[in-house]
């Protein structure tokens, strides 16, 4: 065997080095245009650091928003939730009708601190009760008889992120399984997964055999398609290459909790902070589908949540970092606002949604819920999600809702 | 591209003394999904004739229609009247859960399709079948009625072994067809021109072989033919009889004729091989006089289909080497051949294969537009090629069963009482590779599952990978070599 680096080449720009002194992968520039076309846009700077970036985060499973943001001064609330409704004096106090269940104590902190905007009773018109669908609904940022095939990010990166140098670092990094629907768009733009829970170590060795595998003196009777696969697959594991030297190496500016979810925005902070030209981050915490025995179950998700997002905060602001940042919850539904016979809810329509930053409008946005509701009736939503997504791609990501929603929704006052 | 043969020997069939099992392989892997050592022993055992005789039937079989399609044909009549007649609040709902009834029959029907082509004695035919699909193109993202997509591929699947000609009236008669390409609005004197354009760019001609005046002559000739409620009509004083110019003849042409009038042309000869070059051999296009040559034959056999696969599968031309090992896979042809090599059933779960389809870029029955998929390089990016790693991931960890619903248990349930069992792959499967030495279960893996010889130091770095360690964690090892090389840039070609 000849004598290799052990290693991919670190970065874009040293593996070009490494190609133009012949070493291993060049063997196949006779098919290269793409990869010419990048390496003379490698001296184009990367977009710059202080675009805004937006970090979704989804509340998987549907979470109970009135066991969240809880409208204590409601009697119908207490009427509606007999075991399940959190008492007066439990709530962490917004205003004199609502307040934070007391496992939201993190999220409580940066409301007080104006770093988080609630948004209540936010859904959309005929909502469908399917997780599947409602999930479909709200990151394609279809209406519910609409069937999309493309996300409202995925059009948000075809509308104003088209062009981007192909060497550029991914504009979508999603940290679950699977790619997120909402990062589907028309065109092809690099979108990473960064998925770590479990099997991580064999993961580890199977990537160190891939990369031997691909990096190696290519044969002179290599075809084309050969060729372009192994260049297509070392571009991508230069990027997995990239982010993992980038998370080992950061050095975080608070203390997170030890959740995945936690652990999860602080790779996402790591790569904030490591200069990655990525607009978008999708992280997912789930699962809040609590049929029974509701309780237990969802304060600890939300004490996972409001923690967790706090820590993130709080490293951002330690690395100057706040002003580039916004973080948004969803959810495909809420949860219905009769509790049911198991301690637990169904599924149910609007719940409140948190933009969490330092330029946000802090406190308590739309109107409260109207909770004088019969029997197993579900609430009827104030905001409509996608006014909210407007707000979003209008005012921080500074794009064109019109063109990503398909018309115009009427933009909402959360951020400053 | 160069051939060392001329247009007449190409399609001379493949002499004896070059089928050998390189070659049984090659057959394999494009006419169908993949190539398992059995099937390859068996192919060698039957010989070329034979296996082709087997693999494109001249009477293929039908696949059943599944249950919620079958549901959602006999109830959308109903559907539809309910929905005009609701009042306007209600009408949402019920579009929506009719929407919905035909998207979850969509699915489906998808998974229905790939346990039904799984088989290695449908393989080649039912890609054949998706071959036709992909040039009698239709997308569920207009035609929203599983029946309809499920009839249309039941027309291509009978009438994929007959004459060409006979096919192209049966689509037009297609009423998945007549709404993806707006034949409902082609009115006596208001044509809609959408289906006679593709009709000849796309179906039989090719840009270049007709005119803009033939397309408007030409779409007149296809007026009157429409569907109600899934079933083709003719409706006679929608149709435009009176005389037409086409293609350079003159009559009173009506869509059959007209279809005969195209098929008249010579570059309806050429037009489906040059679909089945870039479909079954390669992205760079065939020489035109060794086209031509096939072309002339084909003409000269009616246009029939059946002996167009034969001829084409058995010969000099396509068993080329240089067309060895080159093609990229589909994702539909990664995700069945997956399975295939592995010895694994498919799951019957929406959750799980849909998205691994649609994140590699093929949501079946959902082509992007009217062209179809382009493939090749086109499947290939860094998302997508991550999708496969994932999906073979999937497919060596056990299903987790408490994190399924009880639609899918049922489902699950029922598919295992009919004997479908293996839905992931176990290490005990590898068992057998365990006498050998490493060098050994390297030539194992390599030359099983890859399309390609692969240079020694690829061989070198899986017996390496394979000797650390301990004794132990052999089993593991083997696994995980076995992973990484599905998810290798080698193993996405065929």
């Amino acid at each position: 065997m000849k004598n290799l680096p052990n290693l991919l080449p670190s970065t874009r720009r040293e593996f070009l080095r490494f190609s133009a002194k012949g070493i291993g992968l060049l063997a196949f520039t006779h098919y290269a245009p793409s990869f010419l076309v990048s390496s003379a846009r490698a001296q184009i700077p990367a977009p710059g650091r202080d675009q805004p970036i937006l970090v979704l985060v989804q509340l998987a499973g549907g979470n109970d928003g009135l066991n969240t943001v809880i409208p204590y001064a409601d009697d119908h609330y207490h009427r509606l939730r007999p075991t399940l409704g959190i008492k007066e004096a439990n709530v962490l106090k917004l205003d004199e009708h609502a307040g934070f269940n007391p496992a939201c104590a993190g999220l409580h902190r940066l409301a007080q601190d104006g770093k988080l905007a609630i948004l209540q009773n936010v859904g959309y018109p005929n909502p469908d009760r399917s997780h599947f669908r409602s999930t479909d609904i709200w990151e394609t940022g279809s209406a519910s008889d609409q069937y999309l095939t493309t996300g409202f990010i995925g059009r948000y990166f075809d509308n104003s992120c088209a062009g981007a140098p192909a060497n550029a670092d991914p504009l979508g990094v999603h940290l679950t399984a699977e790619v997120p629907e909402t990062f589907f768009a028309e065109k092809d733009h690099a979108t990473f997964g960064l998925s770590d829970r479990g099997g991580r170590r064999q993961r580890q060795q199977n990537l160190a055999l891939l990369e031997k595998i691909l990096h190696r003196p290519a044969g002179d009777d290599e075809n084309a398609n050969a060729g372009y696969l192994r260049h297509t697959m070392m571009d991508a594991l230069v990027t997995e290459q990239k982010v993992q030297r980038v998370i080992a190496d950061y050095r975080a500016g608070a203390e997170y909790p030890h959740t995945p979810f936690a652990q999860e925005l602080r790779n996402v902070a790591s790569l904030i902070a490591g200069g990655f030209s990525t607009r978008v981050y999708f992280v997912s915490l789930g699962s809040f589908d609590t049929h029974v025995n509701q309780f237990d179950r969802q304060n600890k998700l939300l004490q996972t949540l409001g923690d967790g997002l706090a820590a993130f905060q709080k490293d951002l602001a330690a690395h100057r970092l706040e002003e580039n940042v916004l973080a948004m919850t969803f959810s495909e539904f809420g949860r219905r606002p009769m509790e049911n016979d198991g301690k637990g809810t169904d599924h149910g329509t609007s719940a409140p949604l948190f933009i969490m930053g330092s330029r946000v409008k802090g406190g308590l946005h739309g109107a409260a819920p109207n909770l004088n509701l019969a029997r197993n009736q579900d609430l009827t939503y104030g905001i409509d999600f996608r006014q909210v997504y407007a707000t979003v791609i209008d005012r921080w990501l500074q794009g064109n809702s019109t063109a990503v929603l398909g018309q115009k929704y009427a933009p909402l006052d959360f951020i400053a | 591209m160069k051939l060392d043969y001329s247009p007449e020997q190409a399609w001379q069939p493949l002499p004896a003394a070059a089928w050998d099992a390189a070659a049984a392989r090659h057959l394999l892997r494009r006419a169908g999904w993949s190539a398992s050592p059995d099937e390859v022993t068996r192919v060698l055992r039957d010989g070329l004739a034979p296996t082709l005789d087997r693999l494109f039937p001249r009477q293929p079989a039908a696949m059943p229609v599944p249950k919620s399609v079958a549901d959602f044909r006999s109830e959308a009549a109903d559907y539809r009247r309910k929905i005009r007649q609701a009042p306007r609040e209600q009408r949402r709902d019920l579009k929506r859960d009719f929407q919905q009834q035909a998207r979850d029959a969509l699915g489906d029907l998808t998974l229905v399709w790939m346990q039904f082509s799984l088989h290695p004695d449908r393989a080649a035919y039912e890609k054949w079948v998706s071959f036709l699909g992909n040039v009698y193109v239709v997308s569920a993202n207009k035609v929203r009625d599983p029946a309809m997509l499920y009839e249309h591929q039941a027309l291509l699947r009978a009438g994929g072994t007959g004459p060409a000609p006979k096919l192209t009236k049966g689509v037009l008669r297609s009423p998945a067809m007549i709404q993806y390409l707006d034949l409902q609005q082609n009115r006596l004197g208001a044509p809609n021109e959408n289906f006679g354009r593709e009709l000849m760019e796309l179906f039989t001609l090719g840009v270049g072989h007709y005119t803009e005046n033939d397309v408007k002559q030409g779409s007149r000739a296809f007026t009157g033919y429409r569907q109600r409620d899934g079933a083709f009509e003719f409706a006679p004083r929608q149709h435009d009889g009176s005389a037409k110019t086409f293609l350079g003849h003159t009559g009173h042409f009506d869509g059959d004729q007209a279809i005969d009038v195209i098929y008249q042309q010579p570059a309806a000869g050429t037009r489906l091989p040059a679909l089945m070059a870039r479909f079954y051999l390669s992205d760079e296009p065939l020489p035109d006089p060794h086209l031509a040559a096939l072309g002339d034959w084909w003409r000269a056999t009616g246009f029939d289909l059946h002996q167009l696969c034969l001829r084409w599968f058995s010969s000099r031309l396509f068993f080329d080497p240089q067309f060895r090992g080159i093609a990229i896979k589909s994702p539909q042809q990664y995700y069945l051949g997956l399975l295939q090599d592995l010895g694994l059933d498919l799951a019957p779960l929406p959750r799980r294969v849909l998205p691994a389809l649609r994140q590699m870029g093929q949501p079946l029955y959902t082509p992007p537009n009217v062209r179809g998929w382009v493939g090749g390089r086109e499947w290939i990016n860094s998302a997508t090629l991550d999708a496969r790693r994932a999906l073979v991931g999937v497919l060596f960890t056990p299903l987790n069963e408490n994190r399924l619903n009880a639609d899918e248990q049922r489902a699950l349930a029922r598919a295992r009482a009919a004997g479908v069992t293996g839905f992931s792959f176990t290490d005990d499967r590898f068992k057998k590779l365990l006498p050998l030495t490493d060098a050994e279960v390297t030539t194992a893996l390599c030359d099983f599952l890859l399309p390609v010889h692969v240079a020694p130091d690829y061989r070198a770095a899986i017996t390496q990978f394979l000797a650390q360690g301990d004794a132990a964690r052999r089993l593991a090892r083997i696994r995980n070599a076995a992973i990484t090389l599905l998810g290798s840039p080698e193993y996405q070609l065929c």
